[in-house]
C-alpha cells in the first residue's frame, strides 16, 4: 500500500493547522462540559476510583485489568491532593462532601479523549485524506456520544481509546516513511511505545498489537519480494522490527508492573488471590521463621498448596448432611482453630518426652488432632455434602476428649519429591519445604481441596474431601507453622523463600488471567457482540435527581460505519471473483487504494471486535469502542476515496459532507441529557427511543423541565418509587469482582464472628 | 502493507533465469532415466501391480487378527459399542453421542453370528459362551486389515514412487496401534477404512482432473461421496475428512471459474456434479443411517429421555400415556420444556430466598404431581364452568396456569430472576381469586403438525407470552443453588427470538375426563423433526463431555502428546492373570512421520520465500506433485489433529489414528523426495539402501512391541524392557 507523502504537524498546511485548533477547542467543550456533573460516584468509578484509593495507601489489591491507566489515575488524584480516604464504595456516593477531588480525576480521562480528536485528524490526513474528510473524520469521533460519555468518568475505556489511537497515527506514519531515516525510527519506536502502553491499560490492546503484527507481516513480505533489498538490509529490517515492536512494548509492559508492585507494599483485600510467598512478602504479613524440623507431637497449622483456601481448619459446627460430623474446610486467616496436633498411629503408647523427638519420615502412619476441640481428622466411605461426586469421601472431624481414635482417623504421610526442595526435606517432613499428600488407610483416598465454596452453613469457607482421584496438585500439603514442646531456639529454621520481581509478575499475570475467564456470571446491562455494530443497547450509568446518564452511541455513526464495512466487504468479493475471471480492476489506483488503505481499517476493526466472540466472560457495550475507532477510520478513507474519484466536484463534496456532519451533530445535541445528566422531559426522551431495546428509563425524568426548579416538592410518591427502584438497578452495575470483593468483606466478618465464637470455647 | 516489493515486481519482472533453468533440466534428465527403466522393468511393474496388495492384504489380515480371540475380557470401550450393538438386537431405544452406522455394523456382527442382545458388555467381564466375541471382533478387524491395500492403492494414486508407495504401506501395516485398535469391538477400524477410503476417492478423483464428466471421474467422485456419507455416520470426526474433500472441491472450482476458456454451462455442470456427489449423496446416506436406526429401536429403552416428547410417546412400552389431543379449559397437564435437557415445569412450597420471596418455580425432570398445572380462564373471562360447554384452548388465547397441589398462579413480575439477572422472576402467587393481570399468560402455537389453531397433546410447540409484561417464559439450563435443590431456573424473558429452543414448551401428560380419547394415527412424529433433534442432543451431549478439572483421569491425553508420542493407553485391567493390551503407536512411525510435518513445513516455506525472492524451482509438473502429493497430506493432517486442541472435550490417544494416517503420507512424500535429490551421483545407490534401511526399522520395531498389540501374558514387569519414555505404563 503506498500511502500519501508523511505528516507531521509541523509541516501541515496552515489550513489544516486551524482546522486542528478549531476542532480541538471544540472538543475541549464537548468533552469537558460540566465535567463535575453528577457529583456522585458513577458506574465503574467504583472500581478505579477505589483502585486509586488503594495506590495510595499501597494496599494490595487484585485487578482483572493491567495498571498504567489507574496508576495515571492516582497520579492525578494525588497530585490535586486526594489522600485515599474515601471508598467509592457504591453508585451515587456524594464526593463534595467527602471533599474528593474528582474534577482532577476526571479531567485525565476527559483530555485524553480530547487528545483523540486531532491524532484521528491527523491519522487521516497520514492515510491521505482531504482536509474536509479528515475533519468529517475527527468530528464524527468528537461527537459520538458513547465515546463522550465514556471519556467523562473515571474509568479506563478513554486512556485505551487514546492509545490505541495513538499506535494507529504512530504505525500509519511509519508505513510513510523512507527506511532508516531519523523519521521512520522515531515513528517505529513510537509505535511500539503506544502497543505498551495499550496493552499495559487493558489486555484488549493485544488485538492493537495483533493489527501492527499483520500489518509488519505484510510488509515484510512485500519488501521480500523488492529484489533491490539486499539480505543483509533485510535482516536489518527485520531485527529492527523485533526490537522495537516487541522487545519495547515488553519491556514497558513490565515496567508497568514494577512501579505496580513499588506502589502496593502493604496487605490489603487482594492478598487472597496471591500466593504464600507472595502475600509473605507483603509488609506486617510476613511471618516469623518456624522450625524447621516436623515430630510427633508438633502442633502444627497446614496449608493447601494449589489454591489460596488457607489452612486446614475445623470448628464447631456439624455439616448439615453426610455424616452430621463436625466440619473440615479451609480458612484464609490465622487463628486458633487451625491448629492440628501430630500423633503417632504405630506407637501412640509411647511417651515423645521420655524418647525424645521423633520427626515425621516419608510413609509415616499419623493422626491430626483438631486442639481446640479435640476431634481428629476423619474420613469416611460418605459423600461430601456440596460435592457429591462418586470418587469423593467427605472428611470430618471426628471424636471427643479422651477418645483414642479409630482407624478411619489413619492418614499416611506421602511426600511428593517434585515440589519438594532437593535434600533432607525430601526424606523428612520439614515445615514449608516438604510439600505431601495425606492418603487415608482404609480408602485410600488423599486429603483434597478445590476451589468450591461451602454454603452459609460452612460460612462460605472452602470445602475439603478426601479423594480417590483428585488431581496431583489439589492433594498436596504443607505445613506452614510448627511448634514442638521439645525443639528449643536453636533447632534451624525455615521461613518462605524471598520471591523475585519475574516470580511475583507471572504469578499476578496467572491470576489475571484467570479471574478474567472467571466472570462468567450475567450482568444486568451486559451484552453479547454481535448486539454491538448496530447499538442494540446501551448500559446505564447513573439515575439520580430525575437525571440519567446512560452510555449509548451516536446512532447515525455506528450505523453509518457498520455499512462501510459491509460495503467494504462485498465490494472486495466481487472485486477477487472478477479478479479471477480475468479483469483488470487493480490497475486502477482508487481501487487498489480503496482495497488496501480502507482493508487495513478494516482489519483493525475486525481484529478489535470478532476476539470477543471467542470470549465467555461477560462483555459491554464500550468493548466496541476500540473498533468503532477503525470503523470509524474505514469509513472515512472510504468516503475520501469516494469524493475524489466519484463524487469530484467541490459543491456536490461541500453538501454531502455537511449533511453527514450535521447529521451526526443533531444526533448529539439531541440525545446529549444523557450524556452529561441534564434536565429532560418524559417526552422528548421518549420520542427518542428509536430502536425498543433502547432501555433508558423515561419515567426518571419529570414530565416538564420546570419541575427541577421546584426540587422535591413535586415529587408525587410514584415518582419515588421509581427513583428507588432505578437506584436499585444501577447498584446492581459494578462487575463481578467488585461483587466478589464485597462477599469477601462480608466473610471476613462471618470469620470474625466464628473467631469470636471460638474464643469463648 | 509498504507497497514498494509490489512496485518493483510489477514494473521490472527480473526472473533470474540462470538458477530457474538449471534445476528443471536437471529433472528432466532424471525423469528420463527413470523411464527407461520403467520400460526394461515393465514386466515387472505389472506383476507388482497385482502380487504387492495381495501381499500386503495377507498380511494385514494376519497382523490384525493373530489371538484375536485370546482374551476372552470385554475390553476398553467394547464395554460400550458391545452393548449399543446389543441394543440393536433388542431393539431398545438409546442414546449416545456417535452417529449409528457403525453401531449397527456391530449390530450386524451380532446378529449374523447369532448372539441374542442379551450380555451386558460390563468393562471388564468374562464373555459368555453364548456370546462369538471372536466372530465378532473379526467383523471389525476386516475393516481394519482392509486399510492396508487401501493405503498402498492410495499412494499409487498419488504417483508415489514403487518403493515410497511399499514403505508407506508398510508404516500402515506395522503401525501398532492401528494393529491393537482393529482387534476390539471398537468403532475406531470402520471410520479408519471409511477416512482412507475416502482419501483414497479423492486422490483417484485427482487423476481424473483433466477428463471430466468420463466414468472414471463419475465414479470417483461418487466414491468420495459415498464414503464421506459413511465415515460421518461412524463418527463425527468424519467432518475433517469431509473438509479435506471440501477444501479440494472450492480451489478446484475456482481454478475453473478463472478458465475463460470454459463455457458457461459446463461450469454449471462441475458446480452440480459436486454438489449431487459430494453433498446430497453424504447427506442422503447419512440421513438414511438415522431412518434405520429409528425403525430398529422401535421400543422404549434407556435413551427416551433424550427425545421430544412426541417421539417418547410413539415408542412400544413407553411409560407416557397419550391422553386426549385438544387441550381445553380445565385440562390438567404437565408442561415439558423442549430446550435440549429440558425438564418439567415445576413448583412446590418453598419460597425464593431473596427477590420477590414468592413460591419457587422451577424445571425438573423427576415425574411427580407438583408437576401438574391446570389450565383455567383468566379473571376478566367467564369463570370454567365444569358443567357448561367444553372451550378449547387455541392459539393467542389468555390463559392462567394454576399449579395443581398449591392452587397459585403462575406468575411474573418486574425483578431480576435469581441467576439470568437479565430476565424477570417467575413465581407462583395468590389463588383462584387473589392475583393480577401478570397471572396472565397468553398461549402462541410456534409449529404444529395439525393445522388448527387448537393446543395439541404432544404435537404443538407452544410459547407462553405474559400478558402486560411481553416477555416470554424460559428455562435455559441454568442450575439454581441449594436453596432450590439444584433444579433449573425458570425466568421470563423480556427479549428473546422466535426460534430460541428454551422458550419452547410442549404439553406432555394431559388429563380431561370430559374429553374423548386421541386416535391412534393423531400422534405420528415426522422423521425429520426427530432427525434434527436427535442430532442436536448429540451435539449438545458431545459439548458436555467436559473433563472434571479437578479429577486425575489416567486414560485421558491432551492433543500436544500424541505426535510425541509420550502417551500410550491401558486398554484393560493390569493384573498378572490377564491378558494386557497396551494402546501405543509404532514409535518408529509416529516420531518420523512427526519430524516430516516440521521438516515439510520448513521446506514449504523456503520454498515459497524462494518464489517470492523471483527463484523459479519448479515446473508446472513439479509443483503440482509437491502440492497434490505432499502438501494435501499435510493438510489432511493438520485438519485431523488442530480441531482436537480447540475442542474442550475428553481426548484420547485414538483420536490422533486418522491423523496418523496423513502423517505418515507425509512421511512417504517426503523421503522420496529427499532421497532422490540429496545423494547427488550417488542416488543410484543411496536411495534403495536407505529404503531397505527404513523397511528394515519399520518391520522391526513393529515386531519388537508386537506383544502390546497381540496381547501381553504374565507378568507385566517381563516387558518393561519396552518402556524406551518414561511416561509409557507398560
Amino acid at each position: 500500500m503506498s500511502l500519501a507523502t508523511p505528516v507531521r504537524f509541523s509541516t501541515l498546511p496552515c489550513k489544516d493547522k486551524a482546522a486542528i485548533a478549531i476542532i480541538t477547542g471544540l472538543a475541549v467543550f464537548v468533552r469537558l462540559y460540566k465535567i463535575w456533573q453528577p457529583s456522585s460516584v458513577v458506574f465503574d468509578e467504583v472500581h478505579f476510583g477505589g483502585f486509586a484509593s488503594k495506590y495510595i495507601k499501597g494496599a494490595y489489591f487484585m485487578d482483572v485489568h493491567p495498571p498504567l491507566a489507574k496508576l495515571l489515575i492516582t497520579l492525578t488524584g494525588w497530585l490535586s491532593g486526594f489522600d485515599g480516604q474515601f471508598d467509592f464504595k457504591d453508585i451515587g456516593k456524594d464526593y463534595v462532601t467527602a471533599g474528593v477531588p474528582y474534577v482532577a480525576m476526571r479531567l485525565l480521562p476527559g483530555l485524553l479523549g480530547v487528545m483523540v480528536i486531532p491524532l484521528c485528524f491527523l491519522t487521516l490526513k497520514a492515510y491521505g485524506c482531504s482536509r474536509l474528510s479528515a475533519s468529517i473524520g475527527a468530528l464524527f469521533i468528537l461527537f459520538d456520544n458513547a465515546l463522550a460519555t465514556q471519556s467523562r468518568f473515571i474509568l479506563l475505556d478513554s486512556p485505551l481509546i487514546f492509545f490505541t489511537a495513538l499506535t494507529a497515527y504512530a504505525w500509519v506514519n511509519f508505513q510513510n516513511q523512507t527506511a532508516f531515516t531519523r523519521h521512520w525510527y522515531w515513528y517505529l519506536f513510537l509505535t511500539g511505545l503506544s502497543l505498551g502502553a495499550t496493552v499495559s491499560v487493558k489486555w484488549v490492546g493485544l488485538f492493537t498489537i495483533a493489527w501492527v503484527g499483520v500489518g509488519t507481516l505484510i510488509g515484510l513480505w512485500d519488501l521480500l519480494g523488492d529484489l533491490s533489498v539486499t539480505p543483509g538490509q533485510y535482516a536489518k529490517h527485520f531485527f529492527l522490527r523485533a526490537v522495537f515492536l516487541i522487545l519495547v512494548p515488553v519491556l514497558f509492559y513490565l515496567g508497568m508492573f514494577a512501579i505496580h508492585f513499588i506502589c502496593l507494599v502493604n496487605p490489603g483485600d487482594g492478598d487472597g488471590f496471591m500466593s504464600s510467598e507472595f502475600q509473605n512478602s507483603l509488609n506486617n504479613k510476613g511471618m516469623a521463621d518456624t522450625p524447621a524440623n516436623v515430630a510427633v507431637g508438633s502442633h502444627i497449622t497446614l496449608r493447601h498448596l494449589n489454591t489460596q483456601g488457607g489452612y486446614l481448619h475445623s470448628h464447631d459446627h456439624l455439616y448439615p448432611g453426610g455424616s452430621q460430623q463436625q466440619q473440615i474446610t479451609l480458612y484464609p486467616h490465622k487463628d486458633s482453630n487451625n491448629v492440628w496436633l501430630i500423633e503417632n498411629v504405630t506407637e501412640s503408647e509411647i511417651d515423645y518426652r521420655e524418647t525424645g523427638p521423633r520427626y515425621l519420615k516419608d510413609g509415616d502412619w499419623i493422626r491430626l488432632q483438631h486442639v481446640v476441640t479435640s476431634r481428629r481428622l476423619h474420613s469416611h466411605d460418605i459423600r461430601p455434602s456440596v460435592t457429591e461426586a462418586d470418587w469423593q469421601n467427605e472428611a470430618s472431624c471426628y471424636g471427643y476428649e479422651g477418645f483414642g481414635g479409630d482407624a478411619n482417623d489413619n492418614f499416611r504421610v506421602e511426600i511428593v519429591e517434585s515440589k519438594t526442595k532437593p535434600g533432607k526435606a525430601r526424606e523428612q517432613v520439614r515445615a514449608i519445604e516438604t510439600k505431601f499428600r495425606l492418603i487415608h488407610q482404609m480408602t485410600g483416598c488423599a486429603l483434597f481441596s478445590h476451589k468450591v465454596k461451602l454454603p452459609s452453613w460452612g460460612f462460605e469457607q472452602q470445602e475439603v474431601t478426601c479423594a480417590k482421584q483428585g488431581t496431583l496438585p489439589n492433594s498436596i500439603w504443607y505445613i506452614e507453622h510448627n511448634e514442638h514442646p521439645l525443639l528449643d531456639a536453636s533447632e534451624d529454621k525455615v521461613n518462605y523463600p524471598k520471591i523475585s520481581f519475574w516470580q511475583k509478575f507471572s504469578e499476578l499475570q496467572k491470576v489475571m488471567w484467570d479471574t478474567n475467564n472467571g466472570l462468567v456470571a450475567s450482568h444486568t446491562w451486559d451484552s453479547r457482540p454481535e448486539s454491538w455494530p448496530w447499538l442494540r443497547r446501551g448500559i446505564n450509568f447513573w439515575v439520580k435527581d430525575h437525571r440519567q446518564i446512560y452510555l449509548l452511541g451516536n446512532f447515525f455513526t455506528w450505523w453509518l460505519t457498520s455499512l462501510a464495512i459491509v460495503v467494504y466487504s462485498v465490494f472486495v468479493f466481487i472485486v477477487v471473483l472478477r479478479w479471477q475471471r480475468g479483469y483488470k480492476d487493480y490497475y486502477a489506483p482508487a481501487v487498489k487504494d480503496y482495497s488496501w488503505k480502507v482493508g487495513s481499517n478494516v482489519v483493525g476493526w475486525a481484529l478489535h471486535y470478532f476476539p470477543f466472540f471467542l470470549m465467555q466472560r461477560q462483555l459491554f457495550l464500550h468493548h466496541y469502542l476500540p473498533a468503532l475507532y477503525f470503523a470509524v477510520l474505514a469509513f472515512v478513507v472510504g468516503f475520501d476515496i469516494f469524493c475524489k474519484t466519484v463524487l469530484k466536484r467541490r459543491l456536490l463534496v461541500v453538501v454531502v459532507s455537511s449533511v453527514l456532519v450535521l447529521g451526526s451533530i443533531s444526533v448529539y445535541v439531541t440525545m446529549s441529557p444523557l450524556i452529561y445528566g441534564e434536565k429532560w422531559t418524559k417526552d422528548e426522551c421518549n420520542r427518542l427511543k428509536v430502536l425498543p431495546h433502547w432501555d433508558f428509563d423515561c419515567n426518571a425524568f419529570y414530565a416538564d423541565k420546570s419541575m427541577y426548579e421546584n426540587g422535591n416538592s413535586g415529587k408525587s410518591r410514584l415518582e419515588e418509587a421509581i427513583e428507588k427502584a432505578s437506584e436499585r438497578l444501577s447498584a446492581s452495575n459494578s462487575e463481578e469482582l467488585h461483587k466478589a470483593s464485597e462477599t469477601h468483606a462480608g466473610e471476613e466478618e462471618e470469620y470474625v464472628q466464628v473467631y469470636e465464637e471460638h474464643d469463648e470455647l | 502493507m509498504s507497497s514498494t516489493g509490489v512496485n518493483g515486481s510489477s514494473t521490472q519482472p527480473r526472473l533470474r533465469k540462470g538458477r530457474a533453468d538449471a534445476a528443471p533440466n536437471k529433472q528432466v534428465e532424471e525423469v528420463k532415466v527413470h523411464n527407461f527403466a520403467e520400460e526394461e522393468d515393465i514386466t515387472i511393474e505389472a506383476v507388482e501391480k497385482v502380487i504387492a496388495p495381495i501381499f500386503f492384504t495377507v498380511l494385514a489380515f494376519l497382523t490384525r487378527m493373530y489371538k484375536i480371540g485370546v482374551s476372552d475380557i470385554v475390553t476398553w470401550d467394547e464395554a460400550h459399542f458391545g452393548k449399543f450393538g446389543s441394543h440393536y438386537l433388542k431393539r431398545e431405544f438409546y442414546f449416545d453421542v456417535h452417529p449409528p452406522l457403525g453401531k449397527m455394523l456391530v449390530g450386524l456382527s451380532g446378529f449374523l453370528c447369532g448372539y441374542n442382545g442379551s450380555f451386558e458388555f460390563k468393562s471388564g467381564d468374562h464373555y459368555p459362551p453364548e456370546v462369538n466375541y471372536t466372530f465378532m471382533r473379526v467383523f471389525n478387524a476386516t475393516f481394519g486389515a482392509l486399510c492396508v491395500p487401501v493405503a498402498y492403492f492410495t499412494a499409487k494414486s498419488l504417483k508415489f514412487s514403487t518403493a515410497a508407495t511399499w514403505l508407506v504401506t508398510l508404516m500402515v501395516l506395522c503401525e501398532n496401534s492401528y494393529a491393537t485398535i482393529s482387534r476390539f469391538i471398537l468403532l475406531d477400524s470402520m471410520l479408519m477404512l471409511f477416512t482412507f477410503t475416502t482419501f483414497l476417492g479423492l486422490a483417484k478423483f485427482h487423476t481424473y482432473r483433466t477428463k471430466p464428466f468420463t466414468i472414471g471421474w463419475w465414479f470417483w467422485m461418487l466414491f468420495t461421496g459415498f464414503n464421506i456419507g459413511c465415515v460421518t455416520s461412524v463418527k463425527w470426526v468424519g467432518m475433517l475428512t469431509t473438509a479435506l474433500v471440501g477444501i479440494y472441491t472450492i480451489q478446484e472450482l475456482w481454478e475453473k471459474f478463472g478458465d475463460l476458456k470454459m463455457p458457461f454451462a459446463t461450469y454449471m455442470k462441475h458446480w452440480a456434479a459436486r454438489i449431487i456427489c459430494l453433498i446430497i449423496v453424504p447427506m442422503a446416506i447419512y440421513m438414511l443411517s438415522f431412518k434405520l436406526h429409528f425403525m430398529i429401536l422401535e421400543n422404549s429403552g434407556p435413551g427416551d429421555a433424550q427425545m421430544s416428547s412426541l417421539f417418547q410417546a410413539n415408542l412400544k412400552n413407553s411409560p407416557l400415556t397419550k391422553g386426549p389431543l385438544d387441550v381445553a379449559f380445565g385440562s390438567k397437564v404437565t408442561v415439558k420444556n423442549m430446550g435440549y435437557g429440558g425438564g418439567l415445569l415445576h413448583s412446590h412450597v418453598q419460597t425464593y430466598p431473596e427477590g420477590s420471596e414468592q413460591q419457587q418455580v422451577t424445571c425438573y425432570h423427576h415425574k411427580d404431581t407438583n408437576n401438574d398445572w391446570v389450565f383455567v380462564p383468566v379473571r376478566t373471562d367467564a369463570p370454567y364452568d365444569h358443567e357448561g360447554e367444553i372451550r378449547y384452548v387455541k392459539s393467542g388465547d389468555k390463559v392462567r396456569l394454576i399449579h395443581d397441589m398449591t392452587g397459585r398462579n403462575l406468575h411474573s413480575h418486574n425483578i431480576a430472576a435469581p441467576m439470568t439477572k437479565n430476565e424477570w422472576e417467575v413465581s407462583c402467587y395468590g389463588n383462584d381469586t387473589v392475583g393480577d393481570d401478570k397471572d396472565n399468560w397468553i398461549v402462541e402455537v410456534v409449529k404444529d403438525t395439525h393445522r388448527d389453531k387448537k393446543v395439541h397433546t404432544l404435537t404443538s410447540t407452544l410459547r407462553f407470552r405474559n400478558e402486560p409484561l411481553g416477555c416470554y417464559l424460559r428455562a435455559a439450563n441454568v442450575a439454581l443453588p441449594q436453596w432450590g435443590f439444584k433444579q433449573i431456573e425458570v425466568a421470563c424473558a423480556p427479549d428473546t427470538v422466535v426460534w430460541d429452543r428454551f422458550t419452547h414448551w410442549n404439553i406432555e401428560q394431559h388429563t380431561n375426563d370430559r374429553l374423548p380419547p386421541a386416535e391412534a394415527t393423531s400422534y405420528r412424529s415426522p422423521f425429520l423433526r426427530d432427525f434434527v433433534h436427535l442430532n442436536v442432543a448429540m451435539m449438545t451431549s458431545n459439548n458436555a463431555l467436559v473433563p472434571d478439572p479437578d479429577k486425575r483421569d489416567d486414560l485421558a491425553s491432551r492433543p500436544w502428546q500424541w505426535p510425541v508420542l509420550n502417551v500410550g493407553l491401558r486398554m484393560c485391567g493390569w493384573g498378572n492373570d490377564t491378558v494386557k493390551y497396551y494402546l501405543l503407536g509404532n514409535p518408529i512411525v509416529v516420531w518420523s512421520s512427526t519430524a516430516s510435518l516440521g521438516i515439510f513445513a520448513l521446506l514449504t516455506f523456503i520454498y515459497i520465500c524462494r518464489w517470492k525472492r523471483q527463484y523459479r524451482d519448479m515446473t508446472r509438473e513439479q509443483f503440482e506433485y509437491y502440492v497434490y502429493s505432499g502438501l494435501y497430506p499435510a493438510l489432511g493432517w493438520a485438519l485431523h489433529y488442530f480441531p482436537f486442541i480447540l475442542m474442550a472435550r475428553v481426548t484420547y490417544v485414538h483420536h490422533y489414528l486418522p491423523a496418523l494416517y496423513f502423517a505418515i503420507m507425509t512421511f512417504g512424500f517426503l523421503f522420496d523426495y529427499i532421497t532422490s535429490r540429496v545423494f547427488g551421483k550417488l542416488t543410484y545407490i543411496l536411495r534403495p539402501v536407505s529404503y531397505v534401511f527404513a523397511y528394515a526399522a519399520v518391520v522391526g520395531v513393529f515386531w519388537l512391541f508386537s506383544p502390546i498389540s497381540f496381547g501381553l501374558t504374565g507378568d507385566h514387569e517381563d516387558y518393561s524392557y519396552l518402556n524406551w519414555l518414561s511416561t509409557w505404563t507398560i
